[in-house]
């Protein structure tokens, strides 16, 4: 479970997080809203690159904020960028051992840990390959694989889905639904689009000038006129 | 996981093992001394080149860190008894050390700002050389005397100026083959990906602070072993020779060199050492080389940014699918 208690982020004047406050129980759950609405500055709340001003992140049980950013993945936390991150220089498994390296237990476990991560994904054929030598579709596999690696209590993935074509996309939201099947990490999913969120996530979290607008089951959220309004009508000015 | 073969590094280790041994043979008097000094060169440039190619950190106090090697290499064989293998690698570690006090203030900043404060240690390091020159047997704890010329021992094993050659080339070898062993282990993963992000870095749980001091730390004990092993073919060493721009000619050979390869550091100390020795036996202005660096480097910059070696042995690289 997933506990976001009264989040608050300053930025100087600028409310980047007003008081943000959702319980995330199931599997995979999302994080929408408008360009700039909090959606990535909850992430950064969350992994450590930000330290809220007020308020909590209770993930079963620990308080994520006392947490160093750094060994913040050792208790089991992985997250994603929206610009994928992976090493032009390394191949994909030594972009996976990059993490692995971080993690506690011996060299074997390790190892099997990332084997495992890239068996589920379906890149283990290719993971002698450079990271400079792949596409964008291959990319973001191997950052989710990355994120699968060892044991993850709570993976984040932001904008897993930019810039992949729909059929990419679809694959991706099925290797997500199935995370479940490969542990029990809970998965926090931001993205543009809604489909793939309608799709994959139980429940939703809506954000706007760092308010929350709504928040529930997602098919209740997406049907949500403020939702509509805030969301989806600026969703239908860009398209 | 079975990788390919890496041709060029079999081809080059054994070239280097043979120039080990062949070298010393054929090269006369004088060039033995300046193959000498290029290998010890060579060292402090793969100091340089694996953090400028692999954390992007430039550091412009190798040459000078090179001073602090030889200087407590000197000092240390003038005050005790110790064989010269022991002086050699305790003046490694306390460059070592001293380069990982030279990355506290490199946590907090990244590229010009990094370069400048390095730039400002070897400024540093210039003025105390300079001020206090090197330990030639006198006494006190400069060890500077007017008129001495204490003995410099050497190995056990490199007494004479040729086997002294093969000696530090075997130790540049080694150096190199400990870059080598950091790239496909644990540090070599987490510099790649401090390089790519640091927030990636921290996001996969390395400890950024901790990988950045291990990269000075390395790269100084490389220019260490250098400056140690310069001390022992000299004898005495001169305050001319470590001044801060020497350290910045150093890193700009190695962007010509070329950064990410072994061979870019050899071809640095190749232009540092031989090219100056080349033009003097041709009758040339020796300061003329600076011209051609210059010049070398506007077109490492501008077409070849794997420098020299990049251009020799990329195309080997592609061949084998891992450009």
């Amino acid at each position: 479970m997933i506990d976001l208690n009264g989040l608050t982020v300053r930025f100087g004047g600028l409310i980047a997080l007003d008081a943000i406050s959702a319980r995330f129980e199931d599997s995979v759950s999302g994080i929408i809203g408008p360009n700039g609405a909090g959606k990535t500055t909850t992430m950064n709340v969350i992994s450590g690159f930000l330290t809220p001003k007020a308020g909590s992140v209770m993930v079963d049980g620990v308080d994520l904020v006392a947490m160093a950013p750094h060994r913040r993945p050792r208790w089991g936390l992985r997250r994603s960028f929206q610009r994928e991150q992976i090493a032009d220089d390394l191949t994909i498994l030594e972009n996976l051992k990059s993490l692995a390296d971080n993690l506690p237990g011996n060299r074997a476990a390790r190892r099997a840990d990332v084997d495992a991560a890239l068996e589920f994904v379906g890149i283990a054929a290719m993971a002698g390959r450079m990271g400079a030598t792949l596409n964008t579709y291959e990319r973001r596999l191997t950052d989710l694989s990355r994120c699968l690696v060892g044991r993850p209590r709570l993976i984040m993935l932001d904008e897993p889905a930019g810039g992949l074509t729909v059929e990419e996309s679809a694959h991706l939201g099925d290797i997500i639904l199935k995370i479940r099947d490969f542990c029990p990490a809970q998965v926090l999913v931001i993205d543009h689009d809604v489909d793939l969120i309608a799709r994959i996530c139980a429940q939703t979290l809506v954000l706007d000038f760092g308010r929350r607008i709504a928040f529930g089951p997602t098919a209740e959220v997406l049907a949500d006129p403020s939702v509509k309004a805030a969301y989806l009508g600026i969703e239908v000015e860009h398209a | 996981m079975t990788r390919p073969m890496n041709t060029p590094l079999i081809a080059g280790l054994g070239a280097a093992i043979l120039a080990a041994f062949v070298l010393p043979m054929v090269l006369g008097g004088q060039w033995t001394g300046i193959f000498t000094s290029t290998a010890c060169f060579a060292m402090a440039a793969m100091g340089a080149g694996f953090m400028y190619s692999r954390l992007g950190m430039v550091s412009l106090a190798q040459v000078a860190l090179m001073g602090v090697g030889g200087w407590v290499t000197l000092r240390l064989n003038h005050a005790f008894a110790l064989p010269f293998e022991a002086n050699l690698i305790l003046a490694a570690i306390v460059t070592s050390v001293l380069g990982m006090l030279l990355a506290i203030p490199a946590l907090r900043m990244r590229g010009l700002y990094l370069a400048l404060v390095t730039l400002m240690v070897a400024g540093g390091l210039e003025v105390v050389f300079t001020a206090y020159q090197f330990p030639n047997g006198g006494t006190g704890f400069w060890g500077v005397g007017t008129s001495f010329a204490a003995e410099m021992r050497r190995p056990v094993l490199a007494k004479g100026d040729g086997a002294y050659l093969t000696y530090t080339l075997i130790v540049a070898m080694l150096g190199l083959l400990l870059i080598m062993a950091h790239r496909k282990t644990a540090p070599g993963r987490a510099w790649a990906l401090i390089r790519r992000s640091e927030a990636a870095a921290i996001a996969s749980g390395t400890n950024v602070t901790f990988y950045k001091t291990w990269a000075f730390g390395l790269s100084g004990l490389l220019a260490g072993l250098g400056g140690g092993l310069l001390a022992g073919s000299l004898g005495l060493l001169d305050a001319s020779s470590f001044r801060a721009s020497e350290s910045i000619l150093l890193f700009a050979l190695v962007i010509v060199g070329g950064a990410r390869f072994w061979l870019g550091a050899v071809i640095a100390a190749v232009l540092y050492r031989v090219a100056p020795g080349l033009l003097n036996n041709w009758g040339v202005d020796a300061d003329l080389a600076l011209i051609f660096f210059g010049a070398a480097l506007l077109h490492a910059v501008t077409t070849a940014p794997d420098g020299i070696a990049g251009q020799i042995i990329g195309p080997f690289h592609r061949k084998e699918g891992k450009a």
